[in-house]
């Protein structure tokens, strides 16, 4: 039995490129450096329903091959709001989540969030909304990546990330207790290839089409 | 007399949907059933397992109350195992618990429960236009920053366990961590910081020692007199809207209660055992029923299937409870209507009822006579339930007011920390043995009852707070604890029943609710009820 793998580094202490102006700095006392981070990758779903799990252990996989030092793991698990949260202080986001599209089990989707989420910051009486295209992509469970987007768009304001990418893999089985499918455990070795290499190598994670 | 049923989905989302049925005579709800709509495969998933499986898997029940599953099923197991606890891994718990709390008051407030607060039904109300100014989701000038700063204490948890809410860093015998000075220090700055910006400067308008003179209503009501800053207070506002609105007046519940209490003295509990688990509590736990106190006893506990989705028609024990799920299509037919589970407590001369569980019921517990030195002894409640009664608000109250009392409680504990003396102790594993494990998660007692057997998980059963109030009637036909303090609730407008989610959001039974909210639908669905035939 070990603990969770550890959160990466702790949160860095230089100062960030630019000062913090969302309603998170709020959350800064005085004195300390809110975090600052390369990137940070987030894992979610629920490890109880089988593949919909795939995103904790693709986290689990990452902290015990080892990223970078200034990278971030996060295992969001079920908690939609604080992935939002944990999205404060990167540079770059990468986020690992199961999906149901109809399409085969296994299936990789790889999105760029800026097509997600809507430009605009919410007016006044106005709560911000997702686009339509999100209708597309229904979460086998209850709290969705992109409401996580969406909030932290709001919550971090001008510290939003913009270097967003969403990688989904399709679900097969979603039983309580199963362990992953033969199918999405090949692509989330296919995913934590890429994103090793993402990392790696800091391309433009938003050119192309790497759809499977 | 007119009779409608309304049939209004959904309103949480712990383990899955809450469907709440209730029906309205000549405008006020006559009767309310509660229905949980997903089954909880857990117990099963545990089954055959290791035995330290249950750290790894409950607190992956619920996107938010991680940190309490993993808790008490550390406890469970620190029982089972008959493990020796070191100061600093009691310490290092009791700040873990009591931050995921104290991030859970601000964001179930401001997120869940105040945005109802802003709906036209209130329009006739003179603070309404600053209920709307305060409230509104996202452009709300209390919004925001309660929201954000909520944040806080669970940076604070992530020093110590790593992240939230799905760490697995308790473990029999203490903590996985190796904190350094630099940590408890920042932890302590984290948590002074968000004591000042959210809890003294935005909800109080006071500091937190003038907040806990309070000791009656009496002390309540002077306190609102005192000062502007207290009366423009978030919670000097909430106190006068609720009053000028009405939600003083109804939500009262069965007006019994559970708290099995959290939090333990770091030299009293060192040998975790169920004998011994009363008198190390920091936070006590307690039924009051009929009137009475009676101390927390675990063998007094039941889970009626009579009308849930299970086998039969029994009321176990949870160690020789069983989880045996039946179609619900077909287990209709016998009147079962719910995936929860009807947990119940065999109160001395009353036997098996229903207790509300959550902030008030601490609140009552603490309350009670005989607290030792090291435990909470708080009046305040009970003068409250002696001079208005339960209600909405009071039940709001109970939550918000243990923010003060638990800032205090982190405080001390951080500064008790012994750098030098360790966190863990390797425990002896053992094959066989029995193990209860409890706490307070915020929204009210949660605990674990595992068997091991030949080095596995022969038999593992949680009860959630949840499961405490949404639970469905029991063999008697008594409704549970939402279902009876929906009962009574006047609905002015059939067609948006906004005290409905008052009251049901009153008890916190979730945080998805709260993301539905962000994003604009819960009132919409709220709204989109539907409407079954007048009777």
């Amino acid at each position: 039995m070990t603990a969770e793998p550890a959160a990466g580094a702790p949160p860095g202490h230089g100062p960030a490129a630019d000062a913090p102006t969302g309603l998170a700095a709020l959350l800064d006392p005085p004195g300390i450096a809110p975090p600052s981070w390369t990137a940070t990758v987030i894992g979610c779903g629920n490890l109880l329903r089988g593949d919909d799990g795939v995103g904790p252990v693709l986290i689990r996989h990452l902290a015990a091959v080892g990223v970078p030092a200034d990278v971030r793991l996060v295992d969001g698990g079920t908690a939609g709001l604080d992935t939002a949260f944990a999205m404060r202080g990167a540079r770059r986001v990468l986020i690992v989540d199961a999906a149901r599209t109809g399409a085969a089990p296994g299936t990789i989707h790889r999105v760029p969030a800026d097509q997600l989420v809507a430009a605009d910051p919410p007016s006044a009486g106005t709560p911000p909304v997702g686009t339509p295209s999100l209708a597309t992509l229904p979460q086998p469970h209850a709290v969705r990546w992109d409401q996580a987007l969406v909030f932290a768009r709001w919550l971090l304001g001008a510290d939003f990330p913009t270097d967003i990418v969403v990688y989904l893999i399709e679900a097969g089985c979603l039983d309580p207790g199963a362990d992953l499918t033969p199918a999405v455990r090949r692509s989330m070795e296919r995913v934590q290839t890429m994103i090793l290499n993402d990392l790696a190598t800091s391309v433009d994670l938003t050119a192309g089409d790497h759809d499977a | 007399m007119t009779t409608v049923d309304l049939n209004v989905s959904p309103m949480g989302r712990v383990e899955g949907d809450l469907d709440v049925r209730v029906t309205i005579d000549d405008g006020v709800v006559s009767k309310a059933w509660t229905s949980a709509a997903m089954f909880r495969g857990f117990e099963i998933i545990l089954r055959g397992k290791d035995p330290q499986a249950g750290l790894i898997v409950t607190p992956r029940i619920c996107g938010i109350c991680g940190g309490s599953h993993l808790f008490k099923a550390a406890y469970a197991l620190d029982v089972a195992w008959q493990t020796e606890l070191p100061r600093n891994a009691t310490l290092i718990r009791n700040i873990a618990q009591a931050c995921e709390t104290l991030q859970s008051i601000p964001r179930c407030f401001y997120a869940l429960f105040a945005i109802d607060l802003t709906n036209k039904r209130y329009a006739g109300s003179p603070l309404y236009a600053e209920a709307v100014r305060r409230f509104t989701p996202f452009t709300g000038t209390s919004y925001g920053p309660g929201v954000a700063l909520s944040a806080g204490p669970i940076e604070v948890y992530a020093l110590f366990g790593g992240q939230w809410p799905h760490s697995s860093f308790m473990v029999p015998g203490g903590v996985i961590c190796a904190p350094t000075l630099a940590d408890v220090t920042r932890a302590t700055a984290i948590l002074e910081h968000w004591k000042s910006q959210w809890l003294e400067q935005r909800w109080l308008g006071c500091s937190v020692n003038r907040w806990l003179a309070n000791r009656s209503w009496a002390d309540i009501l002077a306190w609102l007199d005192e000062s502007a800053s207290h009366r423009d207070s978030d919670c000097g506002f909430f106190l006068r809207y609720c009053l000028d609105i009405g939600l003083d007046r109804y939500g009262a519940g069965p007006g019994n209660y559970l708290a099995t209490g959290t939090y333990f003295d770091p030299d009293l509990y060192r040998q975790p055992t169920v004998d011994g688990r009363n008198d190390a509590l920091i936070g006590r736990g307690g039924i009051y029923a009929g009137g009475a106190h009676f101390p927390f006893d675990q063998a007094r506990v039941r889970e009626d299937v009579t009308h849930s989705y299970y086998q039969g028609t029994s009321a176990y024990h949870p160690f020789d409870g069983e989880t045996v799920p039946v179609d619900p299509e077909r287990a209709q037919a016998d009147g079962k209507y719910s995936w929860a589970k009807s947990p119940r407590y065999d109160v001395p001369g009353l036997g098996p009822i229903p207790l509300e569980a959550g902030p008030l019921a601490r609140r009552v517990a603490a309350a009670a006579p005989g607290a030792a030195p090291h435990q909470d002894d708080d009046p305040l409640f009970a003068d409250i339930l002696a001079t208005i009664g339960s209600s909405v608000m009071v039940r709001l109250l109970a939550r918000m007011h243990e923010a003060a009392r638990y800032y205090r409680w982190v405080r001390g504990w951080l500064d008790q920390i012994d750098l030098h003396e360790p966190f863990h102790l390797a425990p002896t594993e053992r094959a066989d043995g029995r193990g209860f494990g409890a706490t307070e998660a915020a929204r009210g007692s949660l605990a674990d009852w595992i068997v091991l057997e030949r080095g596995r998980i022969a038999n593992y059963q949680v009860i959630t707070p949840t499961a405490w109030n949404i639970g469905p009637r029991d063999g008697d036909g008594t409704p549970g604890p939402i279902e009876s303090a929906l009962v009574g609730t006047p609905v002015t407008d059939p067609s948006d029943p906004v005290e409905l989610g008052h009251v049901a959001r009153s008890f916190d039974s979730c945080l998805v609710c709260t993301v539905h909210a962000y994003n604009g639908r819960t009132g919409r669905e709220l709204s989109s009820f539907v409407l079954n035939e007048t009777v």
